[in-house]
Parts: structure tokens; C-alpha cells; sequence
């Protein structure tokens, strides 16, 4: 498969990830929780692909969600660059390791990413971000990426199954 | 040597990354009109495709809200059967009831709502994640004539107001719900204006300020807009019933709970009031 056709079938993944998103898995709420797909898009594009590619999947998939959230446009999109890198770093220079691991940091990546994200939001002057709720949203959260996680990482692995192959 | 130079690309990448969000998030900030329009232009292209799968998936999430939420729907059945056996018994009263109030604000000079401008919007976007429980967006905006601080209602009674200033066509609109929304009242048939603010989603609301605790009160008491000069709101917009009095004997205040009388759930449609104070006043 040509690099084209790995980022037109990235794309492809992102759009869907975000139509899901907001059509399913936003509705999918326990304790009045729904998953974070988006963060979930990032970590595992960071885990699989590596910094460069976790912060550019982190990037649009952020600009997409700010489209429909009452917070400042571009602060998903900010944090969740970061958290793709961070984690895409992660993976490079620690884990290089097993799914299982991948998934595990996945899910306290998420949490960790919620809890950023809550505290940068107040700093930028949104309100109702650090709540008493917060760390409610960061267990359920953490436990639904854990779960999606596994197909993500999969997922990834088929958009760009030739970059990784010639960067292995 | 490839992979420094790997480093030092994904180096440049996240730079690049980092500086377009926060010039995004300074734009954002100084409401930059461009921008804005450039978020509806995207938000309008991407609608179909979303509006679609919202057809396709919403029995998937109705049945996962009765699969998480029986016990509620069992409790909210029980509660809701009882209340209809309560309204089928008072329905004459209602009406009874209905004049009076319509009546009391006659009185105390309150102008109805009807007689304000409105436009009726369509909630186009509930809510998508964990940070945004407090509000909605809606398909009007300042070509409609909606403009920043204007009352959103139902037929219930208030339910928010616009938040920020709305774009051409949408608007967000910041639910009553929210624990930072503050609003004048006065409980029908007194003349103390107090302040309500929200409890969180599916809570009451609480008026906390401005009622001292001579002023006659009771449960089931009609709480309204106040419309105080320069008020958001105008007067006499319905907020809810007071279910419980509490005492704040240090501040010589009484503390009401009241029960919304709309309900910011699970909205489809919405009326923007297009009310300005300042018109009024003129």
C-alpha cells in the first residue's frame, strides 16, 4: 500500500472514529459516563505509530470533537497533540512491549490526558471542568478505553501497515 | 542517523502542532469571526454524514439507556403513575389554578411571555462528552436575531440562555442546570427578588441569596422569573415549585429547593426569547 493510501485510510478511520463518537458511543454512558474515544484515538495512534504520528492523529481528531464541545476551539485538539506524543515517546524509549501493556497504558493515559486536560480548561478560564466529578469521569473513562483500546491499536495497525513495516 | 532525523521531524511536527492549536485557542478567545464561521462552515458539511448515523444508531443507544437506566425508569414510572392519578383528580383545579397565576402576574405587573419575540430552534447537539453537561447547541443564530444573554425556554418554563455570542446560524445555549447559572427570582406573591442558581444535571435548583426569612413562603409555592430592571430574563418566566425551606439563621435567609418546572433533558426544541433589557427600557 502506497503512504497515500495509509493516510487516506487514516483519515478514513478518524472521520468514522468521530462520526461513531458522536453518534454512539456519546449515548453509551455508565454513571453518566461515556467513553473517550478521542482520547483513546490518540494514545493508541501515539502507541502504535510512534510520537509524530500520535500527536497529528491526536491534532484532527481534537479539532473535530472542539467542533461540537462548549470549550475554547483548539483545546482538545492542544491536549490531546500532547498526549499522543507523550505517549507515542512512551512507547519508543520504555515499553516497546506487549499488547497487554499497550492497553494498560492506554487506559492510564486516558485518565491521566481527563485530568490535564480538566485542569488546563480552568486555567484557560472554563469553568466546570475540575469537579468533584472528575475523578469519577477518569475511572469509567480509563476502564471504557481499556476495553476500545484493543480494537484501536488493531485498527491503526491497518491504516498504516507499510509506513510501520519500513520504519521496523 | 534515520532515526534522529525522525526525532527531530516529529520534533518540528509537534511545534507546528502545539503553536496552530494555541493560535487557535487565542482566535477562539477574541471570538475571531473567520474562525467561527470556518467551525459552522465544517459543522454544516459534516452534518449529513452525523445526522445519518444518529438515525442509525439511536435505537442502539435508547436500548443501552433502558438496559443502565431500568431501576430509574422503574422508580420514574412509579413516581409518574402517581402523578397522573394526583392530575386526573385536580385537573379542574389546574385550570382554577392557571387563571389565578395568570391572574397574580397580571397583577404584579409581570408581561407574558408570548408577547415576546421568539424564535423556536432545534437542539442540534446535545451533549458529546464529559466536560459539556451543561449545555446545547442550537440551529439559530444572530441572523435569527439571537444574541448573547438571551432566555431559552420551553413550554415548561426556562431552561438556559444563549452563551457567548452565537454564530450566524447556531448557538450555545447554557442549561439552568448548570451549577455556575444564576438567575433573579421571586416566588409568586411576594415582591423579594432572590437568586437561583443550579445543582448539576437532574437536580434542583436552589435559591440561596436574597430571601429573608420573614418573607411568607410555602411548599409548593410558584417560583418566576423576576425581571428586575435590567434583568436577562423578563419577568414571569416559570422556574419551578418550591419543594422544601431551609433556614440560614446566621445570614437571617431562607434557602428553597425548588423543583424545575422544565426539564433540560433530553431536549429536542427550544424558544430563544428575543428579549433585550435595554430595548425595553427604552
Amino acid at each position: 500500500m502506497s503512504t497515500a493510501g495509509a493516510y487516506a485510510r487514516s483519515a478514513l478511520f478518524l472521520v468514522t472514529a468521530l462520526v461513531l463518537h458522536l453518534a454512539l458511543f456519546s449515548d453509551l454512558r455508565v454513571l453518566g459516563v461515556a467513553p473517550e474515544v478521542p482520547m483513546a484515538i490518540a494514545v493508541t495512534a501515539g502507541l502504535v505509530g510512534g510520537p509524530e504520528r500520535g500527536a497529528v492523529a491526536g491534532f484532527a481528531i481534537g479539532l473535530g470533537i472542539d467542533l461540537y464541545l462548549p470549550t475554547l476551539f483548539g483545546l482538545s485538539a492542544l491536549i490531546y497533540t500532547v498526549w499522543g506524543y507523550a505517549v507515542g515517546l512512551l512507547e519508543e524509549r520504555i515499553f516497546r512491549s506487549a499488547w497487554w501493556i499497550n492497553v494498560l497504558v492506554a487506559a492510564v493515559a486516558t485518565a491521566g490526558g481527563l485530568l490535564v486536560y480538566a485542569v488546563l480548561g480552568e486555567l484557560l478560564g472554563e469553568a466546570n471542568l475540575y469537579t468533584d466529578r472528575l475523578y469519577v469521569v477518569m475511572g469509567v473513562a480509563a476502564a471504557y478505553n481499556l476495553v476500545l483500546s484493543l480494537p484501536l491499536l488493531g485498527l491503526w495497525r491497518w491504516s498504516w501497515p507499510r509506513l510501520l513495516g519500513e520504519e521496523r | 542517523m534515520a532515526t534522529g532525523t525522525r526525532t527531530r521531524r516529529s520534533r518540528v511536527t509537534l511545534i507546528f502542532l502545539l503553536l496552530s492549536s494555541a493560535t487557535l485557542l487565542t482566535l477562539d478567545a477574541r471570538d475571531f469571526e473567520p474562525l467561527q464561521r470556518t467551525e459552522e462552515t465544517l459543522t454544516d458539511l459534516f452534518s449529513p454524514l452525523r445526522t445519518g448515523a444518529d438515525r442509525l444508531f439511536d435505537p442502539v443507544g435508547d436500548a443501552w439507556n433502558a438496559i443502565t437506566g431500568y431501576d430509574e425508569l422503574e422508580a420514574e414510572n412509579l413516581i409518574l403513575r402517581e402523578e397522573l392519578q394526583q392530575l386526573e383528580g385536580q385537573q379542574i383545579l389546574d385550570t382554577d389554578a392557571a387563571i389565578r397565576l395568570e391572574a397574580l402576574l397580571d397583577v404584579l405587573g409581570l408581561p407574558y411571555v408570548q408577547d415576546i419575540p421568539n424564535v423556536v430552534a432545534e437542539v442540534v447537539t446535545a451533549n458529546v462528552g464529559n466536560f459539556d453537561r451543561y449545555s446545547v447547541q442550537i440551529n439559530r443564530g444572530s441572523e435569527d436575531g439571537v444574541r448573547n444573554g438571551m432566555p431559552v425556554v420551553t413550554r415548561g418554563g426556562l431552561i438556559g440562555r444563549i452563551d457567548g455570542d452565537p454564530g450566524r446560524r447556531h448557538s450555545r445555549v447554557a442549561l439552568i442546570t448548570d451549577p455556575g447559572f444564576e438567575v433573579g427570582v421571586l416566588v409568586v406573591g411576594s415582591e423579594d427578588v432572590a437568586l437561583a442558581s443550579g445543582s448539576g444535571r437532574g437536580g434542583p435548583l436552589i435559591v440561596g441569596k436574597g430571601l429573608e426569612i420573614d418573607t411568607e413562603v410555602a411548599v409548593g409555592d410558584e417560583v418566576v422569573t423576576s425581571g428586575v430592571d435590567r434583568s436577562r430574563y423578563p419577568a414571569g418566566i416559570p422556574i419551578g415549585t418550591v419543594t422544601e425551606i431551609d433556614y440560614d439563621e446566621a445570614r437571617l435567609l431562607q434557602i428553597l429547593t425548588v423543583n424545575p418546572s422544565a426539564n433540560a433533558d433530553n431536549l429536542s426544541f427550544v424558544t430563544v426569547l428575543l428579549y433585550d433589557p435595554l430595548a425595553e427600557d427604552s
